[in-house]
């Protein structure tokens, strides 16, 4: 499936020196640097024209008590092949600084401070060293995810007082919103920086809602932690515990049946679907057009009443498990769901044209809330939000897993980046989707629904899945620890990357029109905070 | 603008269209009934979320849905604390929100009833012990009624609310 060899063999040549050693695991090209190296290497995989690679994916995995040393992990996505490549580097015993990346690569800003609050390593040349996931009030020298932190330790309370960024100026002044803010939402802090009414600049503050999910896992077994999965997220309940899952049965060497992967489609499509519905109509619901809200609120309650029906929950809990799924679709059932889509593909079509033909709708969408093509490159931006400014990446197609290899998905794409490009994107996957569910239905083979694992997990040994959620690509790193428990479970949301894109999606547009852009968006902040 | 009357004529009155369930799991206690007395004709609801996985805010979502419409009943959301009668408060309480959910109780004006909503708010469900969780809600503020559930369904809450409008089973009058 990924052939990374001349990426690798490009960059050989060019880093002989650098180069400690060059490795594969389950199929992705490992290279292991000299901390020293990292951000020479990782400027040149980002801007080099043949490879052109965005970071996806930046974490650190406490060794202890196996071997004494940290290790710093950086993953790639290369442009022209969609493939992987991994660079690894160990900090030994005791070192504690890195050189940080992000002066070259935006990507990496959040991903470095959250390595720096949750280990204690410390970027070095980082250019914002503040606190991130630990808020201001966490002792000095709390880093959960040390393996000498207990998970139930009790942490004290101390004072500390975050430093926003200023702009100063005749007439500038800040609107300070949330942590709870209007309507039935997640927390979180917006600081906009307003002259007037346009926005000259927006900071979040996020990760009110850390839970400790990474160092929960780590109390679990390999094959029990799938309902912990399930609810990093709770809109996105089959992705999350569907990428864990694949994570685990590469560990476990598991082959699962078709069957199984096809029924895993089907429900992350099911997911996809009242997702995408529900967030069409809320985009309508801040245009102030209640009636469309009220049309998707309904649709979207359907599907959700055929997703009880069918696995006993109204968020698909519990269909996936370790090795396949646990809920089986009879025959009459699948027949069923594919009619009540044909209905809701029916009523949903008839609303789209009426948005289409709304001019006072589209005159809100239009043009607010632009992501940049280039902005959305830098942050290495993914799913639905990149696919609207440009950014043609879908994992379904580009390293299919589930089904999707022989599904073969469309992917829409727009290069506008404005809310009404985000909205499409949406549209076109509703369509998409209800296709995708009738073709699983015509295609649907017999077979058993899980296997048994085929070896015991090795201790130290890790896995990378990726699975296309339907807020975009959703990626988990799960490291076996001894006698089949996790030792490191690094789980992320597609919300963490897009989050800081919002910031310079807001620019220039008036604060009114920014619940709009962040309906558009509709990131999750349980997934960002963990 | 006429062509969506039109389909909301031709698509008619959806409200109520959902399954029964048989609820409740845990009887709203007297008490609880007793100090929404005031509240039987018309309540306002601040939800707030202190660290749940967004399942509970999305069913609370669902509640203002054509099918469920909980404002037939005389239940609004609030965007402010200050406007609310009734706090519903999702998810475990993160080491975070601690400080935000005390203020936000203050910030509510008396008399006021805190509902727990979903088993992380009761008992903080798979969170419990996490260093970054605090507590179920009622550590911190007292709670009135309690909604289990992971998530609870929409119908579910509306049993609980309607459970708030009637006189307790056993009384007198």
């Amino acid at each position: 499936m990924i052939d990374a060899r001349p990426a690798v063999e490009q960059l050989r040549v060019a880093f002989t020196q650098a180069i400690i050693g060059v490795g594969s695991l389950h199929g992705i090209p490992i290279l292991r640097l000299d901390k020293r190296d990292v951000p020479t290497v990782a400027h040149f995989i980002h801007t080099h024209p043949g490879l052109r690679g965005s970071l996806s994916l930046l974490w650190a995995v406490d060794h202890r008590p196996r071997e004494a040393r940290d290790e710093l992990c950086y993953l790639f996505t290369l442009a022209a092949r969609k493939d992987w490549l991994l660079l690894a580097t160990d900090l030994p015993d005791g070192e504690r600084e890195f050189s940080s990346i992000t002066p070259t690569l935006h990507a990496a800003k959040w991903y470095e401070r959250e390595v720096r609050d949750l280990f204690g390593l410390i970027p070095v040349g980082h250019p914002d060293m503040r606190r991130l996931v630990r808020h201001e009030h966490w002792p000095k020298g709390t880093h959960p995810l040390k393996k000498d932190f207990s998970w139930n330790r009790v942490l004290e309370r101390v004072q500390g007082q975050y430093a926003f960024r200023k702009i100063q100026g005749e007439g500038v002044f800040e609107v300070p919103v949330g942590p709870i803010h209007a309507g039935i939402i997640e927390p979180g802090h917006f600081r906009f920086s307003v002259a007037g009414e346009p926005i000259m600049q927006l900071e979040l503050r996020h990760f009110w809602k850390h839970r400790g999910v990474e160092k929960l896992f780590e109390q679990q077994q390999l094959t029990a932690a799938v309902p912990l999965s399930e609810r990093v997220s709770g809109d996105t309940t089959v992705g999350h515990s569907l990428a864990y899952c694949q994570a685990v049965e590469i560990l476990l060497g598991m082959e699962v049946p078709q069957r199984a992967r096809y029924l895993r489609s089907l429900f992350l499509e099911l997911e996809r679907l009242h997702n995408h519905i529900g967030d069409v109509g809320a985009i309508c619901n801040d245009t102030a057009y209640v009636l469309a809200h009220a049309h998707c609120g309904r649709m979207k309650e359907q599907l959700m009443q055929l997703n009880d029906r069918l696995a006993g929950s109204r968020f698909l809990r519990g269909v996936n498990c370790v090795g396949g799924v646990a809920v089986d679709v009879t025959d009459a059932q699948a027949a069923q769901v594919v009619t009540e889509l044909d209905a809701i593909e029916r009523d949903f079509t008839t609303i789209e044209k009426i948005l289409f033909a709304n001019a006072s709708l589209t005159e809100r969408l239009e043009n607010t809330g632009i992501l940049t093509e280039r902005i959305a490159w830098d942050h290495a931006v993914v799913g639905v939000v990149g696919r609207a400014s440009g950014m043609d990446r879908d994992i379904r197609r580009d390293r299919p897993f589930a089904a999707y290899g022989e599904l073969q998905p469309q992917v829409p794409f727009y290069r506008y980046g404005d809310v009404r490009a985000r909205m499409r994107v949406r549209l076109d996957e509703v369509h998409e989707s209800i296709r995708l569910v009738r073709e699983i239905r015509r295609r649907l083979p017999q077979g058993p629904l899980t296997v048994r694992p085929r070896r015991e997990p090795v201790a130290g040994e890790w896995a990378i899945s990726a699975v296309e959620g339907w807020r975009g690509e959703i990626l988990y790193v799960v490291m076996a620890g001894e006698l089949g428990r996790i030792h490191r479970c690094k789980v992320r949301d597609p919300s963490f990357v897009n989050w800081p894109a919002i910031q310079w999606a807001a620019l220039g547009n008036i604060v009114p029109d920014f619940p709009l852009i962040n309906k558009s968006f509709n990131l999750s902040y349980a997934g960002n905070d963990l | 603008m006429f062509r969506i009357i039109k389909k909301s004529l031709k698509t008619g009155v959806v409200t109520g269209h959902h399954p029964d369930v048989n609820v409740p799991h845990e009887p709203v206690s007297r008490e609880a009934i007793e100090k929404a007395r005031p509240f039987r004709r018309s309540m306002t609801i601040r939800e707030v979320d202190t660290g749940s996985c967004n399942a509970c805010e999305m069913e609370m979502n669902a509640l203002v849905n054509p099918i469920y419409d909980v404002e037939r009943f005389g239940v609004h959301i609030a965007a402010s604390p200050r406007h609310a009668d009734a706090l519903v408060v999702t998810g475990p309480v993160t080491v975070n929100m601690e400080r935000a959910l005390k203020d936000v109780y203050k910030a509510t004006p008396d008399p006021k009833l805190v509902i727990a909503l979903g088993d992380c708010a009761v008992h903080c469900g798979m969170f419990k012990g996490s260093y970054a969780v605090t507590g179920p809600v009622e550590r911190h503020i007292p709670v009135d009624v309690r909604i289990p559930g992971c998530p609870p369904r929409p119908a579910e809450i509306l049993a609980v609310l309607e459970a708030l409008r009637k006189d307790p089973p056993d009384s007198a009058r």
